[in-house]
């Protein structure tokens, strides 16, 4: 078994496709290169990142760049360069305007695109290529119900641009089928959180509700544009309502036959086993036209649960080692593929031992590659889809939409995840050997 | 110095159901107890003069607490049996007892938690989160001085030089007296009345009429733990036990928190020194605030938003803490507003009981009225108000005004209830005059990222509390010393490592130590 593992993982790597030549993305490789290196750079760019929508002008972008990096003790000398251009107003000027096209350019790599139609060809394009994607509408946080409604009619919209879009693809039998049937080639995420401004830890049924409200329409005409909607995972705060939703929705005999709908497990809970058991045993005595299919995530809220917790004096909700959520991450996607039929997996990683084990245990069950979903994110997980997509997976790009303001949230926290010490692609990018890449968690 | 064994007490995780079920479960058993009996005790004595009740803020009709009422002449028997015996007996253990004995408490309030929580929950309309905290705070307060009170035992160190030894020690002033609001009913009694007795002092306690419930508990679980009877009196009570406590010769310390008009006649009528006093009285004055946020162009709005409705209309915003005032730069200031008046539209005023809501009714008719009043002088500045709230209780509706010309009342009074004034500025440096014209100066924030403008406006900011890109309230013992410059109070910093001073004499000991011109030491 062990062995399986161990032969899919290298097959994975050996049809990694080669390192792109295009002189912008080793530009913006070498920035996050400088970042990983060195935690106050590391804290200065992400600063930057996070404030460049709000900045009024250049003059005030580079003001709030130098302000960042003054506070770098040992500045490369890149970075010692900008410094003295901010002495003058046109040096400002020119600093304002390389870094906003720096910022640019890294949104860019994460996002596919400002509008759902602006990404109907980055999106035809993966297609082609052998990667379905799961578009994600980027958004300012919800506070108002005019923003829970307009991000609602967001959603409505990407799915009918998606759906008058997609029939024009030309087919890709093993993105569009699997052995319990079609797979919908318009796949939408959304964030419970963003549908409702009233979701509040200490009372989750106020938000759920509120939220369940507009979701209700749009589970509605996904059915009818045959469309998969997924209910994205957030922070532990709004776990409970997000959930609560799932089930009392779903559960509606009316949206029995349709449309196809999927939840998120993050591998990093503590309580993932008893929840996965849950939404297992749901899915057992509510069964659906489509099952539903459940991604396995590690999570992408670490820092967060584990700051918040401990400013409250709790046990953190998330495993501290890395090493048992990755150990977890195994446990739960056995869990999830014996589960099948009754839920349809998809598991989500960027690390390839997790992903070799997710196709051999698979395998190992005697099920066919093609009941197994794999999925990546945009930007941070190109190389892996292309290689897994050249084998003959299915796999899945989650592919973020949205303008700048929008999107600088989602995009620090992926600058994060690309830069951090203990990630998997941070490995991979020091060039850690195949073996040390497949080890046991 | 950070007393290494102190750690604050966790506050509830709300977002799990069980938690909640436990918190409902506790006001259950209490309302099946209403109205509880809190006695006046009178150095261990119940004085049995009078009654009053205190009621549900949100069902007037029920009586939660009945509270033996004292006034002048049960104000002058306890602060005889502090001074005569009280202080006697107290005064002379040392600090390591009078700290197990805090500590005592604290772990007997700790075994009540949910309990007390509820009793905030039906006294004050205080809703849950904020009831926990209030638990948890006083509980802190409790833990904190006890380490602090024996820290400060060890003295201090002074320089020495041959044939000469220097020691400086604190020692307890005598009798204290505590004066506290209902707000935080059980953190700040707790605090001030816990910091005296730390420090060595005997304490009579007058609670706000308003919440004699919570206050009960607290002396309660203080005499269970070993407080002598005679060192710690309860006056519940109105006004004139206070006026008489603050007026007594007797009197060492004041320790009030509450409005700036009885704080200023407090300080005022602490200053007379009568034939007979032998001492000056020290006066610790907690008054409210004007609290302003401002907010840069740089400010991300999604943090704004909901930290300034949470810091402005957080119960009912009846912390001295409280938001009142948002001065936004011009560039987003049309944009916030948008974005904060409807986010308050859909505030959920109700019960306190329901952990649904997020802004209960206020404390009493008159605080009613007062904050109904400034609403109507704002006018048609109002631009967003949550207009769907439960007809019986004393609710006021959560509003946002703005634009108010800078000499109205509302943006210069305090109004200590759930209204929000947003007045749009240049700059940042506009926001600064205006924070600098208010003679009140307890809490304020600031959003930006900027690391300069965070340095320029800590740098000039004459607040006691500053909080840089989150909510203003919330203060932690122990992390975030509480307490207003200006005319919100005197500097001492509750909860912080200076606070048990305002309690105590120092006293400076030099020891000649030459023998025949030889030192002998």
């Amino acid at each position: 078994m062990e062995g399986d593992l161990q032969s899919v993982g290298r097959s994975i790597h050996a049809a990694f496709p080669t390192r792109t030549r295009n002189p912008l993305r080793a530009l913006d490789q070498k920035a996050m290169e400088l970042a990983s290196q060195d935690a106050e750079l590391r804290a200065a760019l992400f600063r930057f990142v996070d404030v460049s929508p709000a900045s009024r002008s250049l003059d005030d972008l580079a003001r709030h760049l130098t302000e960042y990096l003054d506070e770098v003790d040992e500045r490369p000398p890149p970075i010692e360069a900008a410094m003295k251009m901010s002495g003058t107003r046109a040096g400002r000027a020119a600093l304002g305007a390389a870094a906003a096209a720096g910022v640019r350019h890294m949104a860019h790599r994460f996002i596919v695109g400002e509008t759902p139609r602006e990404a109907i060809k980055p999106i035809r394009y993966l297609w082609e290529h052998g990667a379905a994607v799961s578009l994600d509408l980027l958004g300012e946080a919800t506070v108002t119900s005019a923003e829970a409604d307009r991000y609602a009619e967001r959603c409505m919209d990407a799915l009918e641009t998606l759906a008058a879009a997609a029939p024009a693809w030309p087919a890709r039998p093993v993105l569009e089928q699997d052995s319990l049937g079609p797979l919908p080639r318009v796949n939408l995420s959304v964030k419970v959180s963003a549908l409702s401004p009233l979701l509040r830890p200490e009372a989750p049924e106020v938000g759920r509700d509120d939220a369940a409200r507009r979701m209700r329409p749009l589970l509605v005409r996904a059915r009818e544009l045959g469309a998969h909607l997924h209910i994205d995972m957030e922070s532990v705060d709004t776990l409970e309502a997000t959930m609560g939703l799932v089930f009392e929705l779903l559960s509606d005999p009316e949206l029995r036959d349709g449309p196809s709908t999927g939840v998120v497990m993050q591998a990093y809970l503590r309580e993932s086993p008893e929840q996965l058991e849950q939404v297992i045993e749901w899915a057992r005595a509510t069964p659906r036209a489509s099952p539903i299919v459940v991604r396995l995530v590690k999570g992408a809220y670490w820092d967060h649960e584990v700051v918040d917790a401990r400013q409250h004096g709790w046990t953190p909700p998330v495993f501290e080692e890395k090493r048992e959520s990755d150990r977890n991450f195994e446990a739960l996607t056995r869990r999830l593929l014996e589960a099948w039929p009754h839920v349809r997996p998809a598991i989500a990683s960027h690390n390839l031992r997790s992903v070799a084990n997710a196709i051999s245990v698979n395998r190992e069950l005697g099920r066919s590659d093609g009941d197994l979903e794999l999925q990546v994110l945009r930007g941070l997980g190109d190389d892996l889809a292309a290689a897994l997509a050249q084998l003959g997976m299915r796999v899945r790009i989650y592919c973020p939409v949205g303008d700048m303001v929008a999107g600088m949230a989602y995009l620090v926290r992926r600058l994060l995840e690309n830069t951090s010490n203990e990630s998997f692609l941070g490995d991979q990018q020091r060039g850690v050997s195949i073996d040390e890449l497949l080890a046991a968690p | 110095m950070i007393p290494a064994e102190f750690r604050n007490e966790p506050i509830l995780e709300l977002r799990r159901a069980a938690v909640r079920d436990s918190l409902s479960d506790a006001l259950r058993e209490l309302d099946s107890r209403l109205p509880l009996e809190v006695p006046a005790l009178i150095g261990g004595e119940r004085s049995v003069s009078g009654v009053f009740d205190s009621t549900d803020p949100g069902m007037p009709e029920r009586v939660v607490a009945r509270a033996g009422l004292a006034g002048e002449g049960e104000a002058a028997a306890a602060v005889a049996a502090a001074s005569e015996r009280g202080f006697r007996e107290w005064g002379s253990r040392s600090p390591a007892e009078r700290a197990s004995v805090l500590r005592d408490a604290a772990s007997r309030l700790r075994s009540r938690r949910l309990e007390l929580a509820a009793l905030q929950v039906r006294e004050c309309a205080k809703p849950w989160p904020e009831a926990d905290a209030d638990v948890c705070e006083a509980i802190d307060f409790l833990e904190y001085y006890a380490a602090e009170a024996v820290e400060l035992g060890r003295g201090r160190e002074l320089l020495q030089v041959p044939g000469e030894r220097n020691t400086m020690r604190y020692a307890p002033r005598g009798v204290a007296v505590v004066i506290a609001p209902w707000n935080f009913p059980l953190a700040i009694p707790c605090g001030m009345t816990a910091a005296a007795l730390a420090a060595g002092n005997a304490a009579v306690l007058k609670p706000a009429e308003q919440s004699p419930g919570s206050a009960g508990a607290l002396v309660e679980a203080l005499h269970d733990a070993g407080v002598p009877p005679a060192a710690l009196s309860l006056l519940p009570g109105y006004g004139e036990a206070g006026a008489a406590l603050v007026r007594d010769p007797r009197v060492h310390v004041i320790a009030f928190t509450g409005s700036g008009a009885v704080g200023l006649e407090i300080v005022r009528a602490a200053a007379e020194t009568p034939d007979g006093q032998g001492h000056v009285k020290r006066v610790v004055s907690e008054m409210g605030g004007k609290n302003c946020v401002i907010v840069d162009s740089d400010a991300d709005l999604d943090d704004v938003v909901p930290e300034l409705v949470h810091s402005a209309f957080g119960f009912a915003g009846q912390k001295c803490s409280a938001a009142a005032r948002a001065l936004v730069h011009e560039a987003v200031a049309e944009r916030l507003v948008e974005r904060l008046g409807g986010a308050v539209r859909v505030l959920d005023v109700g019960q306190a009981e329901s952990f649904a809501t997020e802004v209960p009714p206020v404390i009493d008719e008159e605080a009613q009225e007062r904050v109904l009043r400034y609403r109507s002088l704002a006018g048609d500045g109002v631009v967003a108000s949550a207009e769907d709230v439960p007809s019986s209780g004393w609710f006021v509706p959560p509003t946002v005004v703005f634009d108010l010309p800078e000499d109205s009342p509302v943006n210069r009074e305090e109004v200590f209830g759930p209204l929000l004034s947003v007045t749009a500025v240049r700059d940042v440096d506009e926001a600064m005059d205006i924070v600098d014209s208010l003679p009140l100066a307890l809490t304020g924030g600031l959003f930006s990222r900027s690391p300069a403008t965070i340095e320029r406006v800590a740098a000039r900011s004459p607040v006691g509390n500053l909080y840089v890109n989150r909510g203003i309230t919330g203060a932690m013992v122990g992390r975030q010393p509480f307490g207003g410059n200006r005319r919100s109070g005197v500097g001492s910093k509750a909860g912080g490592p200076d606070y048990l001073l305002q309690f105590v004499e120092p006293r400076i000991v030099t020891e000649n130590t030459m023998r025949h011109g030889i030192p002998v030491e």
